[in-house]
């Protein structure tokens, strides 16, 4: 079936005409072709397409993060501000409440002053009214016996009484 | 081994005769050459494609170069939509280009010294622009085409049809042909001019006397006729496969028939998937029972 018939001194012509030649340059060509579609193109075109995507990718997400960042601060300055403005204002009314508070204070203070002060008086002059009576008890007691000791000598009866009635008429009017 | 005799093609090894001789089969010089380059190029292939990493290597980086610049003259001369013929001009690029530096070896014929293998590859040209006309026009609008716009026409468009592949192997073979004839021929110009010189001293120095002249002034002819040549002679051809291929798959236009087939195509493809939901959705729902 097989044979094999090797030559030692056998050339093609110049210009071959060798049709299994043709054929068995297209066999290795899709061979070539095939692996190194498959090996070589492929991977390293995909490897390529990969990495290229990845740069956009980090070039975009660094893109997006300095547009972030830059809301972020003008945010941030903007909040800043606010937040000074703010801490003005509370300083302010804190100072005006305590101001109020203060007059407040002091207000309620003077009247408070004044009603102990009116109390007192009212006290005093109370005591005093009672020492008065004390007093005048006691001097009219005192005045008794006194008169007693003295008169018993050379007032009547009736002297005694009179004496009693001017003073205690007296009294009464220094009292009232 | 002389490799290039003058005038001869490539030198028959042996033929496998099959079927009582019904079939003969012709191993050559060019044969084990196409063997040794695929084998050669297969190699070459899988150790720079292989460990590829985020962060390329030296090895890496010059693959990718490459790979780049190949996709880069594919989408630039055939656009984008035919960036998908890039492995395969690469591969054509590449067995050409290796395919003629072989026969630098001396142990090697160049493989793109014989003609049937250009005429192989240019005819898988001109059917791959067969392919991409009738996928374009669908076949009898492909076919008509050729009598466009009068039938007059008609005998011109097929001479260049038939033309295209054969100029375009005759251009690849005869440079490197002629090249290697050429070289040969210059090789032995040069020990005749030896001869010549030594011809005045006493016959047993002659006769020991190298072909001096055939030191150095080959090597700059060879520049040009094996190196130089057979870069540009891989790169028109590889260019003239890209431009035949691009003419016969022009960009995809809207309403045209390959959009038209691409549309139809994701439409039944869509049908299908939603058949197949609708049935896994009825397996589910009679699964539990």
């Amino acid at each position: 079936m097989v044979d094999f018939q090797v030559f030692t001194d056998k050339f093609e012509s110049f210009i071959g005409t060798n049709f299994w030649t043709m054929i068995i340059a297209w066999i290795n060509l899709l061979l070539v072709y095939l692996i190194l579609r498959k090996f070589l193109f492929k991977p390293v075109k995909k490897m390529i397409d990969e990495r290229q995507k990845e740069v956009d990718d980090m070039y975009a997400d660094a893109e997006s993060s300095k547009t972030d960042a830059a809301a972020m601060k003008a945010e941030y300055e903007e909040r800043l501000e606010k937040a000074e403005e703010e801490s003005d204002e509370i300083v302010r009314t804190a100072i005006r409440k305590a101001q109020l508070k203060e007059e407040t204070i002091l207000r309620e203070a003077d009247e408070k002053a004044a009603r102990v002060l009116a109390r007192a008086e009212e006290q005093i002059e109370l005591e005093k009214k009672q020492a008065v009576s004390d007093i005048k008890d006691e001097v009219s007691g005192m005045a008794i016996s006194i008169a007693s000791a003295v008169i018993a000598r050379d007032v009547s009866e009736e002297e005694h009484a009179q004496l009693i009635d001017d003073f205690i008429s007296k009294m009464g009017d220094e009292n009232d | 081994m002389d490799n290039l005799d003058i005038g001869t093609g490539a030198k028959v090894y042996f033929r496998i005769s099959l079927f009582n001789g019904a079939m003969a089969i012709d191993v050559t010089q060019t044969t084990i050459s196409l063997f040794a380059v695929s084998i050669l190029l297969i190699i070459l292939g899988i150790v720079c494609g292989r460990g590829l990493t985020k962060r390329p290597g030296k090895k890496q980086v010059l693959v990718e170069k490459g790979v780049s610049a190949l996709y880069n003259l594919v989408e630039t001369t055939m656009g984008k939509h035919n960036a998908k013929y890039a492995p395969y001009i690469g591969t054509l690029f590449l067995s050409s280009l290796f395919g003629s530096l072989i026969g630098l070896t001396k142990i090697f014929r160049s493989t793109t010294a014989d003609l049937m293998v250009v005429l192989g590859w240019a005819l898988v040209t001109t059917a791959l622009c067969w392919y991409e006309g009738i996928r374009n026009n669908g076949f009898f609008k492909w076919l008509k085409g050729f009598a466009e716009p009068i039938v007059f026409i008609l005998p011109i468009n097929i001479i260049s049809e038939v033309a295209q592949p054969i100029a375009m192997a005759f251009r690849h073979f005869g440079n490197i042909a002629g090249g290697g004839v050429l070289m040969s021929i210059v090789y032995a110009a040069l020990a005749a001019l030896s001869t010549m010189v030594f011809k005045g001293l006493p016959a047993t120095i002659a006769s020991v006397m190298p072909p001096v002249f055939q030191i150095g002034i080959p090597a700059v002819l060879s520049l040009y006729f094996d190196l130089f040549s057979s870069l540009i002679q891989a790169f028109v051809f590889s260019l003239l496969t890209m431009v035949y291929i691009s003419t016969n798959n022009p960009p995809p236009a809207p309403g045209s028939r390959v959009v038209k087939q691409a549309e139809k195509k994701a439409k039944r493809k869509a049908e299908k998937e939603a058949a197949k939901a609708a049935k896994t959705a009825k397996a589910a729902k009679t699964a539990p029972v």
